[in-house]
């Protein structure tokens, strides 16, 4: 069966809609997924008008979702967060920032619920988002709250194939070689191998990025790869997870490539950015991994300097 | 000749026998003998002759390669290092630079060495690059720059333990890399006005001090102070999206604050195609981005493609750098 997907709009002054409506004037998305519009119509009309698209919405009723698949164009579940007047291209707003949420909500509630297997949400403005009532620090964590979900979970990227995990994230590069230690490796080793292993995948092949140049040049240039990064390799190995590693980051996404590795655990956030954007910087995919539920956006922001 | 139990010799000759004839005027530093024996054991058919100084008499015979004659202490094995011959490794890169300081040499392009090899030896220096700055008098500050067709980086800090690298990153030294590169950039390259972008140190360029202050700290005063001395400076960058195909349009280097910031995209661009190069040093030097790789040497694996375009990068440097109005041009 075709998984069941909820779209939200995302930032409204942002290149969320455009990209929305352009989405769905793929030709083979039908045979890909089954999706209803989570959101205001009037969005969902503004991002068609700025991509040139013409497809249809069918408003739904929002008590027979078992309705929503049988008839012409997209079903929408319409929602009233903004109003028309309100969206202002490329500005920063808590107007913008609500009407963010409140499709997000909408459209966890519909994959809690059981309706819809996952969410793919528009581009977000942080700015707005915390503008808009956000209190926690990014999205994921936001979508975590909403849940009430406590343990692991945290921003993978993936290209085509290739996924990323991170250690650490986004804190000073100075900070990080405090924050790596043995259990925090293999969390992150785990939720690559427990992500890739949902989407069917029997034995994820995962490689651990070096922190130092070199890998460390056997302890030349830093000894975290000894002290902390092979002991995590072969604690984790030694859960049955095919891992290897700590390889030297600059050719670490050169194995990945060449077909050898199906995720990457780096240490530090441009460790792995820079190469992931190099790669395919149009084709990335953030994902918010860990969830109880499958949620994933595109890897850019809401591109203001471009957007309508 | 570089490490005589790497793939030096081998890429060398690979060069000579599939780009020979399109190649700057090269010779070679090296055991002939060593030279003649990589060939018959990889099929190569090339023939070897004694350098001459009269190098417009190489014409006669272009398809020779010029070998300056630098004999190894004894018999070489490929993949085995042997330290009596690491005298001659040096003797070889000394050499080199000799010839570009009479005049015989425009540049140098140096194969890759086994440090481990030459230190047992008493080798005193920790690379390569810091020997080279030795042999001129006062040793200049040398500065590393990696290039591919589609990037230049220049990492600040190199070979330090990411721990070193935060401690050892300051506003002089960015100031003084980046002077050394934009002065290179001049005179080697050809470019008057170059455009350097500095990166920041961390994500997101620190968004405002909320991740990490040396933007403000450090970088920021250093490209305060470059721009006041009236180069075309601009940053700190965002590292993730500073080497987009669209961001590489608007630069002619990125400097960078740590080995794999400037590793990772050029390696990430092109894996066997990258050129180092050393700025700031009194002669030009070139040399493939790879090491000695003594697990497939003598086995002919080893691609020629990094050291073909070292000895181009080094040609076309030196064309430059004849050219020049530069001060220090004489």
């Amino acid at each position: 069966m075709k998984p069941r997907i909820a779209i939200t709009h995302g930032e409204p002054a942002g290149i969320g809609p455009e990209l929305v409506a352009k989405l769905l004037s793929e030709p083979d998305l039908a045979d890909l997924a089954d999706v209803v519009l989570i959101g205001d119509p009037h969005v969902f009309a503004l991002g068609r008008q700025q991509a040139g698209a013409d497809w249809q919405m069918r408003p739904v009723d929002p008590d027979q979702p078992a309705d929503w698949w049988a008839g012409d164009g997209f079903p929408l579940l319409a929602l009233e967060t903004i109003a028309p007047a309100e969206v202002q291209l490329a500005a920063v707003s808590a107007a913008g920032g609500r009407a963010s949420l409140r499709g997000l909500d909408r459209a966890v509630d519909l994959t809690t619920d059981g309706i819809v297997d996952g969410v793919l949400f528009g581009p977000f403005n942080k700015t707005s988002l915390h503008l808009g009532g956000m209190d926690v620090e990014d999205e994921h964590r936001y979508i975590a709250k909403y849940l009430g979900f406590t343990g692991y979970h945290s921003e993978i990227n993936m290209l085509d194939e290739l996924i990323t995990t991170r250690v650490t994230s986004h804190i000073a590069l100075r900070d990080v070689v405090a924050n790596i230690n043995q259990d925090k490796v293999i969390a992150a080793v785990q939720l690559a191998n427990d992500t890739l292993k949902a989407t069917g995948m029997e034995r994820p092949r995962i490689g651990v990025a070096a922190l130092n140049p070199h890998a460390g040049d056997a302890g030349n240039f830093g000894t975290e790869e000894i002290d902390i990064l092979a002991p995590a390799v072969k604690r984790a190995s030694e859960m049955q997870i095919d891992v290897n590693g700590p390889w030297p980051s600059d050719t670490v996404f050169l194995r990945a490539r060449d077909g050898l590795l199906d995720a990457v655990v780096t240490m530090y956030h441009d460790q792995g950015q820079i190469a992931m954007k190099l790669m395919g910087f149009e084709r990335g995919v953030t994902i918010a991994a860990g969830l109880p539920i499958p949620v994933a956006t595109p890897a850019h922001g809401t591109a203001f300097d471009i957007a309508g | 000749m570089g490490e005589p139990a790497g793939i030096g010799g081998e890429i060398l000759l690979k060069a000579w026998a599939s780009e020979g004839a399109s190649l700057p005027l090269l010779f070679v530093i090296d055991d002939k003998h060593r030279l003649q024996k990589i060939a018959d054991n990889l099929g190569l058919n090339i023939e070897l002759t004694d350098y001459s100084a009269d190098s417009a008499a190489w014409a006669d015979r272009p398809e020779a390669l010029r070998v300056v004659h630098s004999p190894l202490a004894c018999h070489q094995p490929p993949g085995i290092l042997v330290p009596e011959n690491a005298k001659a490794v040096v003797a070889s890169i000394s050499r080199a630079v000799e010839m570009t300081q009479t005049g015989k040499a425009a540049g140098v392009v140096t194969n890759p060495i086994q440090k481990s090899a030459l230190y047992q030896a008493g080798f005193p220096y920790p690379g390569h690059t810091e020997f080279l700055a030795s042999l001129s008098d006062p040793a200049p500050v040398p500065v590393m720059m990696l290039a591919c067709d589609q990037l230049r980086v220049v990492p600040v800090t190199i070979h330090l333990s990411l721990r070193d690298a935060l401690t050892a990153l300051s506003t002089d030294r960015i100031i003084e890399q980046t002077q050394i590169t934009a002065r290179a950039l001049k005179r080697d390259f050809g470019i008057d006005n170059p455009h350097l972008a500095i990166a920041g140190l961390n994500p997101h360029a620190g968004e405002e001090g909320s991740m990490g202050t040396e933007e403000q700290t450090i970088i920021a005063p250093a490209i305060q102070a470059l721009q006041q001395s009236g180069l075309n400076v601009s940053g700190p960058h965002p590292p993730d999206t500073l080497f987009s195909a669209r961001a590489r349009q608007t630069y002619d280097v990125a400097i960078c604050m740590y080995h794999d910031q400037a590793l990772i995209p050029i390696k990430t661009l092109d894996f066997d195609g990258g050129v180092n190069i050393t700025l700031g040093l009194d002669f030009i030097r070139t040399s493939p981005d790879h090491g000695t790789a003594l697990d497939i040497a003598g086995s002919g694996q080893a691609s020629e493609r990094s050291l073909v375009a070292a000895i181009r990068m080094a040609a076309r440097m030196a064309a430059h750098r004849h050219n020049s109005k530069e001060p220090g041009n004489d």
